[in-house]
């Protein structure tokens, strides 16, 4: 206790402080707090600002000048997007691949770090570099195309998932927390005739539910981000799309107008749709409403989460 | 982080005299049975694409598969090193690269120790929780708030411009953006989250070395040079390695979502060309050339880096 006042008490001065609450020390932590203020600003405004305008009635936003607070609230945007046909699809398949995902990657992921925690597992290194020399040569992205497509794993769900269960990095961050259970736990259940299965699933998981949790969150925010798969994967079957795929094309199809438009206000195809989809709403507004629903969730998640993933990448960065 | 692969290891010969093949499988059967579904996934999912790489070197088509196309020799690679864009694509691939190694690099190490001298600990929490936000958040999401805040017709940046009577630009379209627009946005993405572990670093340092600093009268500046700073320095170095290693590895994804047609001179990199030849244009052979081209300059590059690391600083990835 007494250590840890002395340890906080001094790591401050050893930063950025120019002696101990000296004038030039004053100076140095305001010029640091305003510096850490603008950075949490810059980090905020940008998901806000996309806030307000999902609240805004679109065609009142396309005039501009709204930066703080949206100027005519509505829910149009929010009820649009509801509309739209994919919508329920796209956040089914988004939740749906997410949830399988973490569970049969932390399943297999962990199991696997289990098995080479093994120390004297005849063939061990052999093995270990097996997996290792895939993270530094791989087949690429048409080859893996060329083998997606023999599987016939194109438009096809699994897509999703199976070619994400391993993560040799993962692993390796499994192992080296399984290194830190005592040894003595396995061996005395062994003795008491525990199969390994049985260790793996009541002695090793349990103890190991914050990296559990923290490989979990990586691999399910990296799932319910992913629009690459679905764009290029999944071309063809639209309803098999997760979020962020829809996310990315609607996007992509405004940028289309602007690049054909860069200068005059408001291109006519904008207009045009803006028409067909609602009177108020605008292809804008919309994007903005699928932006907040697409984010949202991360959002008010993440937080709860936050010491789990601060576990996580320190236990990745161990040293064997 | 660091993967050391244990040389020597005469554990399997031991093993040997002391155990026949059903003992070792009743002893290690469990173990190599978890392992199973790993080697077979490694097989079909890594090492198989592996095999593919072939149509780099043949004429691919879809009727007679990867083993069944003609060979044509190193054609898609003469073809790459004479394409009219391949200077461009290369210093592309490199500028960006580098680019985002000088400045992404030193930027989290300065947020750590920016946060580290926060006395006040709700503030020091808030900034921090903000500042790892982005990394969560799809790229996809990003590009659109970066398209929502600089686009010519709806954007903040040009609205602001409006107000006080200037003409709007088109910010994503001029090519000396481009640059600038993938290190910020990089940085804006990932400083926070870099900083965690430069963070866990300087909460190790032992406070009485700051101690014996006061002590002897050492001001601020010394102590960031002389005590900090070597501090963490373990955790620099194999970063930094790290980081060269992975060199050659642009985000596709990224480039991707920024890039707009004026800036195609600046912006294509070898993986966003790839995708392009390969899954847009079909050629599938000439796109994996340039995708062997890549992995063997990157596979090199990491060679290298870990060769001279462990020479020059003693930290090696293997």
């Amino acid at each position: 206790m007494k250590r840890d006042r002395k340890k906080e008490k001094y790591r401050y001065e050893g930063s950025l402080s120019l002696g101990k609450a000296s004038t030039p020390y004053k100076i140095g932590q305001v010029i640091n707090y305003t510096l850490l203020l603008l950075l949490g600003i810059a980090t905020l405004y940008p998901f806000y600002y996309a806030f307000i305008l999902s609240l805004n009635e679109g065609q009142d936003a396309m005039r501009g000048g709204i930066y703080l607070l949206p100027r005519v609230v509505t829910l149009e945007n929010f009820r649009q997007a509801l509309r739209h046909p994919l919508i329920f699809s796209s956040f089914g398949i988004s939740v749906a691949r997410t949830l399988v995902s973490v569970i049969l990657s932390c399943f297999f992921t962990s199991l696997l770090g289990y098995a080479m925690t093994k120390r004297d597992l005849p063939g061990r290194s052999l093995i270990i570099f097996y997996f290792f020399f895939t993270t530094l040569f791989s087949g690429g992205l048409i080859p893996n195309f060329i083998v997606y497509r023999q599987l016939g794993l194109l438009n096809n769900f699994w897509i999703y998932v199976l070619p994400g269960i391993y993560s040799f990095f993962n692993a390796i961050i499994f192992r080296t927390f399984f290194y830190s259970i005592p040894a003595s736990l396995q061996e005395s259940a062994r003795i008491d005739g525990c199969s390994e299965l049985k260790i793996y699933f009541r002695i090793m998981l349990p103890l190991s539910l914050p990296v559990l949790a923290a490989i979990a969150l990586f691999v399910g925010v990296g799932n319910w981000n992913d629009w690459f798969t679905g764009t290029y994967f999944v071309s063809r079957r639209r309803d098999l799309w997760p979020a962020a795929t829809l996310l990315h094309d609607i996007i992509s199809a405004a940028a289309f107008e602007i690049r054909l438009d860069p200068t005059t206000g408001i291109s006519h195809d904008q207009q045009q749709r803006a028409r067909e989809i609602a009177e108020t709403t605008t292809p804008e507004s919309l994007k903005m409403a699928f932006l907040i629903l697409l984010t949202a969730p991360i959002v008010l998640i993440y937080p709860f989460l936050q010491k789990y993933f601060v576990k996580g990448v320190l236990i990745g960065s161990i040293k064997e | 982080m660091r993967l050391k692969r244990r040389r020597g290891n005469n554990s399997t010969l031991f093993l040997k005299r002391k155990y026949s093949f059903r003992g070792v499988m009743r002893r290690y059967g469990a173990f190599y049975l978890f392992l199973l579904p790993a080697l077979a996934w490694f097989a079909i999912f890594q090492y198989y694409p592996i095999t593919g790489i072939q149509i780099a070197f043949k004429n691919y088509r879809f009727s007679t598969g990867i083993w069944g196309s003609d060979w044509v020799g190193l054609r898609y690679f003469r073809d790459f090193l004479s394409d009219p864009h391949f200077y461009n694509i290369l210093r592309n691939s490199l500028v960006i690269s580098f680019s985002k190694l000088f400045f992404l690099f030193p930027a989290p190490i300065i947020l750590a120790l920016m946060l580290n001298s926060v006395k006040n600990v709700p503030y020091r929490r808030t900034v921090q929780t903000l500042s790892y936000l982005p990394h969560f958040v799809s790229w996809v999401v990003v590009a659109a708030l970066i398209h929502k805040f600089f686009s010519p017709t709806i954007g903040l940046i040009n609205d602001l411009r409006i107000d006080r009577g200037l003409d709007t630009i088109y910010y994503l379209g001029r090519r000396e953006l481009f640059l600038p627009f993938v290190v910020l946005s990089d940085m804006w993405k990932g400083i926070g989250f870099g900083s965690i572990i430069y963070l866990a670093a300087l909460s190790g340092i032992d406070p009485n070395l700051y101690e014996a600093a006061n002590i002897d009268g050492a001001n601020g500046f010394r102590k960031l040079l002389h005590i900090t700073l070597p501090g963490i320095k373990p955790t620099i170095g194999i970063l930094f390695i790290l980081n060269l290693g992975g060199l050659l590895a642009n985000n596709m994804e990224q480039i991707l979502l920024l890039q707009t047609p004026n800036t195609y001179e600046v912006s294509e990199i070898l993986e966003t060309f790839i995708l392009r030849r390969g899954l847009r244009m079909n050629q599938f052979d000439y796109a994996t050339a340039v995708g062997l081209f890549r992995s063997v300059v990157s596979l090199f590059l990491i060679v290298v880096v870990n060769k001279v690391s462990r020479k020059l600083a003693d930290v090696s990835l293997w």
